[in-house]
């Protein structure tokens, strides 16, 4: 049933191959400038965060962050792009696979972009900072980033097929896929948040794929809820994408 | 002749309707297409073609009415008609992140078949259309004629038994668009070939039999000889001038109550007639003029668009 995911997937995995070494520059670069300029620039001045240097807090939020911001980004430019602008997605319709082969494909493509991106970034810091954590924390975190990329690759779908125009595009990820990462704990503890926020903060999966990664990797704490919520709410996207790609092709 | 004799129909379509809101765009649209034709449709743009397109190839529905493609209700076997179809859409819908040869192959893995089925099929349609020896190249390399070759060529992959053509060559150049003709005349008889455009000479060119659509609606249908027969006794004649005064005649022609439409392009004068008894009248009142010839021109399907619509093909 799957056979047009899997040849799709396997074309976009072809053009990621051929371009690897400069999407990773591009991605590695930019939570490589902030880990720099905030955990090695910035520790001194704000010590420690949660019992742990500032560099040590936000590292996993730097890496998790890239990751759902690759899967989300190419989720929604790669869905557009070959919606409406190579209009790919039309060349694949004229052929026996189904509308739920191409979405699941794209969600897919999106999904990897965003754990190899994520684990380059994660490669990286531990090569060239101080930045440590115990190895055997790793399949915890995972636990974390693959719901996670896989949640924002599933939003990136619904803003890729939704929106038609590329300055919506971009409006969208300023306004609301940023400061959600922003303001789930990535660069503060939720602690700093007033008392009255705080359970609002904390009902947001992003919140919660943040707060547990980042105990995960650091700490080793398996938090189950946490990762659920982030499952449930990759599950539901996931629906919803599939359902609204589906919606639009009927137009 | 007895019913087993009759052709049989590849596509049919009965009173097919597509609304968006409040205009329509195909409006109770029917036709029967033979298997193994190279049927034409022809209209304006915004007549309705790509529309008919889109439902026939299952990516749109419609909104009343029913069609079939070897049998097969375009609603209930969408993916059985898939299998069966080829599709060269007017959008250049080629990867440009692939090369010409990765594109055929997507297509044909797409299509569930086979890699060594797949290998030696495009190995024979690079070499077809002339694409073998830049089969590496990426499609924005190509010309506008050669990317429409890859198009074709990936339509043609799974050896489809119905090959869609919406507008194949809008945009190419004469030669390009020659080349094109040449491909698609080279395939008449092995599939059912349905093709749309709004050029004339392609349809009269290519096309078994044409129907001529506008605002969503049959208009006509038949052989190219069937609908220049279908113009009324209206016939067309072209005047050499040898002298300057050209003008003079052109208004005094134009006066004449039997001419339908009269046009000048330098020394030579276009005159339609009403019927050809007509042409007593004009010699007679070109008597003195400088005239070098006289000839009848023969009667082509633009003749025929402008008889049907009452106006030329909009472009």
């Amino acid at each position: 049933m799957l056979r047009g995911s899997l040849a799709i997937w396997q074309r976009d995995m072809l053009i990621l191959r051929r371009s690897i070494v400069s999407e990773l520059m591009a991605v590695v670069a930019y939570p490589l400038t902030i880990y720099l300029a905030f955990g090695i620039g910035m520790q001194g001045y704000i010590g420690l965060v949660d019992g742990a240097p500032y560099s040590l807090f936000i590292a996993p939020g730097l890496i998790t962050m890239t990751a759902v911001n690759a899967a989300y980004n190419e989720s929604v430019w790669s869905l557009w792009f070959h919606r409406r602008v190579q209009f790919t997605i039309e060349s694949y319709r004229v052929t026996p696979i189904s509308v739920s082969e191409i979405v699941i494909a794209k969600i897919f493509t999106g999904f990897t972009h965003g754990i190899i991106k994520g684990c380059a970034v994660g490669l990286v810091l531990f090569a060239i900072t101080p930045f440590r954590f115990p190895i055997e924390h790793l399949l915890q975190y995972l636990l974390f980033l693959i719901p996670g990329s896989a949640l924002f690759s599933c939003a990136g779908i619904i803003s890729g097929t939704i929106m038609d125009k590329p300055e919506t595009i971009g409006k969208v990820e300023a306004v609301l896929v940023m400061p959600l990462i922003f303001m789930s704990g990535l660069f503060f503890p939720l602690s700093s948040y007033p008392s009255a926020v705080i359970p609002w903060v904390r009902a947001l999966p992003t919140t919660a794929l943040f707060e547990g990664a980042r105990r995960a990797l650091v700490a080793g704490e398996m938090m189950s809820m946490s990762v659920l919520q982030v499952s449930l709410s990759a599950l539901i996207t996931f629906v919803a994408a599939v359902v609204i790609f589906r919606y639009k092709m009927s137009e | 002749m007895g019913c087993s004799d009759m052709p049989v129909p590849s596509i049919i379509i009965n009173s097919l309707t597509k609304s968006y809101g409040g205009l329509t765009a195909l409006d109770s649209f029917s036709l029967e297409v033979e298997q193994g034709a190279i049927f034409g449709l022809l209209g304006p743009n915004g007549a309705g073609k790509t529309t008919l397109i889109r439902i026939l190839t299952t990516l749109m529905r419609q909104s009343a009415g029913d069609a079939s493609i070897e049998g097969l209700d375009i609603l209930r076997s969408g993916r059985d008609i898939r299998r069966m179809i080829g599709v060269v859409s007017q959008e250049n819908s080629l990867d440009r992140y692939l090369t010409a040869r990765e594109n055929l192959e997507l297509h044909a893995r797409l299509h569930g078949m086979e890699k060594q089925l797949y290998k030696s099929r495009i190995d024979n349609l690079l070499e077809l259309m002339g694409l073998a020896g830049r089969q590496l190249d990426f499609p924005d390399t190509f010309s506008g004629g050669m990317q429409r070759r890859l198009v074709i060529a990936r339509a043609l992959v799974h050896q489809p038994q119905v090959l869609f053509l919406d507008e194949p060559t809008t945009g190419l150049d004469p030669q390009s668009r020659r080349a094109v003709w040449e491909y698609v005349r080279s395939l008449a008889g092995s599939m059912t070939i349905f093709l749309t455009t709004h050029y004339l000479e392609e349809a009269e060119q290519l096309c078994d039999r044409i129907a001529i659509m506008d605002h969503g609606r049959l208009i006509a249908l038949g052989s190219t000889q069937e609908l220049k027969e279908r113009l009324s006794g209206a016939t067309v004649y072209e005047i050499e001038f040898s002298g300057q005064d050209i003008d003079r005649y052109v208004v005094l022609l134009g006066s004449m109550p039997c001419v339908i439409d009269i046009k000048q392009a330098g020394s030579k004068v276009t005159l339609t007639l009403e019927c050809w008894e007509c042409l007593s009248e004009i010699v007679t009142s070109l008597n003195g003029a400088p005239v070098r010839r006289i000839s009848l021109l023969e009667r082509t399907l633009e003749d025929v668009f402008i008889s049907l619509t009452g106006e030329k093909v909009r472009e």
